[in-house]
């Protein structure tokens, strides 16, 4: 079976602007893919060619194993969508709302459907004008989480969403998993997406500059190293290859080390005597910051 | 209300309420500007055009008086234009020509641009983010309020001032200019209260057109009636005759013009008590739940666009009809009447008022108009398409297995045939008190047929409005100047004396006027090719372009 998302190249410009440059994403089958990146990087519009609504200007994009402009409404059976900001029609309830959304993806699991409603907490009988954003985006989740699809596209799913319901959320994602559901989550919630996802791509300005599973951009990055130790460090301690960061105050001990300098250093510190030793993984917040905050 | 409410409401002065009044009256004029101010010249240069035609118009001779006379007492012309007074005056002669006309758009005007201003905002959730600003309760409506009444001021300025310098004097001049002023204000707080009323936009604008409509069909039948009817003092109810009965050019009667300053600022106090009693965001009537359960037909598109356009749907027929047959209730009055002048019939053909057979001419007159109607409610309903868009529903539907064409096809077919069923019903009503009369349906149908001939000019204006949202989403509303251009013409383009080939320049000029003219089944099928043409040029383009831009 293909990757139900396979994009190689993909560009997409506006005028003068250029949204995509040169894009790549490729989501597996039974994956949870997030797709980090901030405001304005191209995540929706990497989204909105999936459904081909946007035509794509170069590159290849393959969807569920067709191409989203041409097939568009044959491949849209295959899977379900949800806006990062949902607008739903005014004078139809939420009810209303999710039973033509469903039925016009070509149906709709009538138990699912109830039971998601229960667990979102939802008044599907109130007008759609009278919803706030968080409810707005629950109507939109239900009907796209009702319908037996084999891919979702989730835009910012959770942005109007309680923390109640963001864990409802996530369980509800992780038992579809379980039945080979495959989802393309973009987001800039990152423990969201740290604790459903196993793949991760960030996006910036148009291009995906990292992509791998969390364990393996992890690796790529540094680890938080703090000891406390019998006998102050030398003063070549910083010259270690894979060492940052560094910070000494007496016995005390802090610093930054890349994957490849962890064992060199953890040798030096034992030569010192260890008393207090403490690791830390980088968690998604630094991988992110990393490509964009310059300062760290 | 407790003491701690009751203190604050005490503390709040009147500045406070009215607090940044001033800026919100920069931010409407900066966002409506170019709308009142193309509202403005066209409004203006409607009049000055007509009072400059007048020598043209009536040519000088010993028969002028007696043609005006008959021309005043043809009912199809009463009906239309309102009550002549002075005809043999260019400035009596303008303001019933288009003073009426001029006044009610300048009303639809105003009460649009309140709404704009006030629900339309407040619905879109901008005037909230305004609200949590030091910005007063009442300052947006006042702040709308004063812009829309600006711009009919300004409006009667500008009529007032050419109409001194092309038919003095100065203060019957006044008086025209003043009396479209303030009937235009009367919109203002038709629009003011509306806006109040209905939690959407769309609802305030129905009912601020359905309240502009009744009052013009009012006055229509009014005048419409026959010398001795009872009906004839009815007239007065309509506000929007009262600028005519100021009877400027013939012993102005000052003190009508009273009555629509009076009724503008009861409409407009009414519009703040209602507004002072109801939350911000809702109507006067609290939204209702509804069912948990879409209906089986709620399936796709089709269901989805009945819903959309059902309840407006209803409330046109529901207009037209009562339009069709009170119009149609006019015709008795017609057979009474000889037109046995032979100026008579080359000064209707002038007027744009048709056929010398009088009954016939009204028939003519009446569908012209209909048609025009319709086709703005064609464009409108054609128009939910890139609502939908503009509003993200589009996005939603189309990320699910509806095509493309399927969506589109979904709001065309109605804005077709819409109108179209509406054409004929209207037809037949029109048709209706002659039927009665003659105890046949003969009539029904043949008036019918005479409305449906002139449909394909709808289907057009809908296909042109398909291809600009096909290829140029953007500029979708330039639909609305193709159809406002054609009932320019359709008004006053015969006595302007436009050249024939602009007068020829609409969707529905070409197009044969039963039973004046002859069946013309050419211009009916090409104006039928044309629209299928345009459609289908529209829906390549809509399904090749981006949905919703970036």
């Amino acid at each position: 079976m293909s990757a139900p998302i396979d994009i190689s190249g993909l560009r997409k410009t506006f005028g003068s602007t250029v949204a995509l440059d040169s894009l790549d994403l490729t989501v597996k089958a039974g994956e949870i893919h997030g797709f980090l990146g901030p405001n304005g990087s191209g995540k929706s519009t990497t989204i909105r060619v999936l459904l081909g609504l946007l035509r794509a200007d170069g590159g290849t994009v393959r969807l569920l194993g067709g191409r989203p402009w041409e097939d568009a409404p044959a491949l849209h059976r295959r899977l379900a969508y949800v806006p990062g900001d949902v607008s739903l029609w005014p004078n139809l309830t939420g009810g209303e709302a999710i039973d033509l959304l469903g039925r016009a993806r070509g149906g709709i699991d009538e138990g699912r459907r109830a039971e998601l409603l229960e667990r979102f907490d939802l008044d599907p009988s109130k007008k759609g004008r009278t919803y706030s954003k968080g409810n707005r985006q629950k109507v939109a989740l239900v009907a796209a989480l009702a319908s037996d699809v084999e891919l979702l596209l989730l835009d910012e799913p959770t942005s109007g969403l309680d923390p109640l319901m963001e864990r409802q959320f996530n369980e509800v994602i992780s038992e579809n998993r379980r039945e080979g559901q495959s989802v393309l989550l973009s987001s800039h919630i990152l423990t969201e997406v740290e604790a459903l996802c196993d793949h991760v791509s960030i996006i910036k300005a148009g291009r995906v500059v990292e992509s791998g599973t969390l364990a393996q951009l992890r690796h790529l990055t540094r680890t938080q190293v703090a000891a406390t130790l019998r006998t102050p460090p030398p003063a070549d301690f910083a010259a270690l290859a894979g060492v940052h960061d560094l910070h000494v105050v007496g016995t005390r001990l802090t610093c930054q080390v890349d994957a490849s300098g962890l064992s060199e250093l953890l040798v030096r510190l034992a030569a010192l005597g260890v008393d207090t030793l403490s690791s830390s993984p980088p968690t998604l917040e630094e991988l992110f910051l990393r490509h964009y905050d310059e300062r760290v | 209300m407790n003491a701690t409410v009751a203190q604050t409401r005490r503390a709040t002065d009147t500045a406070s309420r009215y607090a940044a009044t001033g800026l919100l009256i920069r931010l409407a004029l900066r966002q409506s500007r170019a709308l009142y101010v193309t509202w403005i010249a066209a409004l203006t240069l409607t009049t000055v055009a007509t009072v400059l035609a007048y020598e043209r118009v009536v040519p000088p001779g010993a028969n002028a008086e007696l043609t005006m006379a008959a021309l005043g007492g043809n009912p199809t012309m009463r009906a239309m234009l309102g009550p002549p007074f002075d005809l043999m005056n260019p400035g009596g002669f303008t303001m019933w020509r288009v003073g009426t006309f001029v006044a009610a758009a300048l009303a639809w005007m105003a009460a649009f641009g309140v709404i704009r201003a006030t629900r339309a905002e407040e619905e879109d959730g901008r005037l909230e983010l305004l609200r949590a600003g030091a910005v007063g309760r009442r300052a947006p409506l006042t702040a709308a309020v004063l812009v829309a009444a600006a711009a009919c001021l300004c409006t009667g300025v500008f009529i007032a001032v050419s109409l001194t310098a092309a038919a003095p004097p100065a203060r019957s001049a006044l008086a025209v200019g003043l009396g479209i002023a303030l009937v235009g204000l009367v919109g203002a707080g038709i629009g003011a209260v509306t806006a109040q009323v209905s939690e959407s936009a769309r609802g305030a604008r129905g009912l601020a057109s359905a309240a502009l409509g009744a009052a013009y069909l009012m006055r229509a039948v009014a005048d419409g009636s026959a010398e001795a009817s009872g009906l004839r003092p009815l007239a007065w109810l309509s506000p929007l005759e009262w600028a005519a009965l100021a009877r400027p050019y013939a012993a102005e009667r000052w003190w009508v013009l009273v009555l629509p300053l009076a009724l503008a600022v009861s409409l407009v106090w009414l519009g703040f008590r209602l507004e002072s009693v109801r939350d911000h965001g809702a109507g006067l009537r609290s939204a209702g739940q509804g069912p948990a359960r879409g209906a089986a037909g709620l399936s796709g598109v089709v269901g989805l666009a009945v819903r959309l356009h059902r309840s407006s749907l209803i409330g046109w027929a529901a207009g037209v009809a009562v339009f069709a047959v009170a119009m149609g209730s006019l015709s008795d009055a017609f057979s009474t009447m000889v037109s046995d002048l032979p100026e008579l019939a080359e000064i209707f053909r002038r007027m744009g008022g048709g056929a010398q057979d009088l009954r016939e001419a009204f028939y003519v007159a009446m569908l012209g108009l209909i048609v025009i109607v319709l086709a703005m409610l064609g464009v409108q309903v054609l128009g939910t398409l890139r609502r939908e868009e503009e509003r993200g529903h589009a996005e939603l539907l189309l990320s699910t297995a509806v095509p493309r064409r399927g969506l589109a096809l979904s709001h065309i077919v109605p804005a077709i045939a819409a109108p179209t069923v509406l054409m004929a019903i209207c037809g037949a009503l029109l048709g209706l008190n002659e039927a009665l009369g003659a105890g046949s349906v003969e009539p029904m149908g043949r008036v019918a047929w005479a409305g449906l001939v002139l449909t394909p000019g709808v289907w057009v204006c809908v296909g042109v409005a398909m291809v600009l949202h096909g290829w140029l989403p953007q500029h979708a509303g330039l639909a609305w100047a193709l159809v406002g251009w054609s009932l320019f013409v359709a008004w006053i383009g015969a006595v302007l004396g436009l050249p024939d080939w602009l007068r020829s320049a609409t969707p529905f000029a070409a197009l044969p006027t039963l039973p004046v003219e002859s069946m013309d089944w050419i211009a009916v099928l090409l104006h039928t090719a044309l629209a299928v043409v345009f459609v289908a040029v529209g829906l390549a383009g809509y399904r090749r372009r981006n949905i919703g831009g970036g």
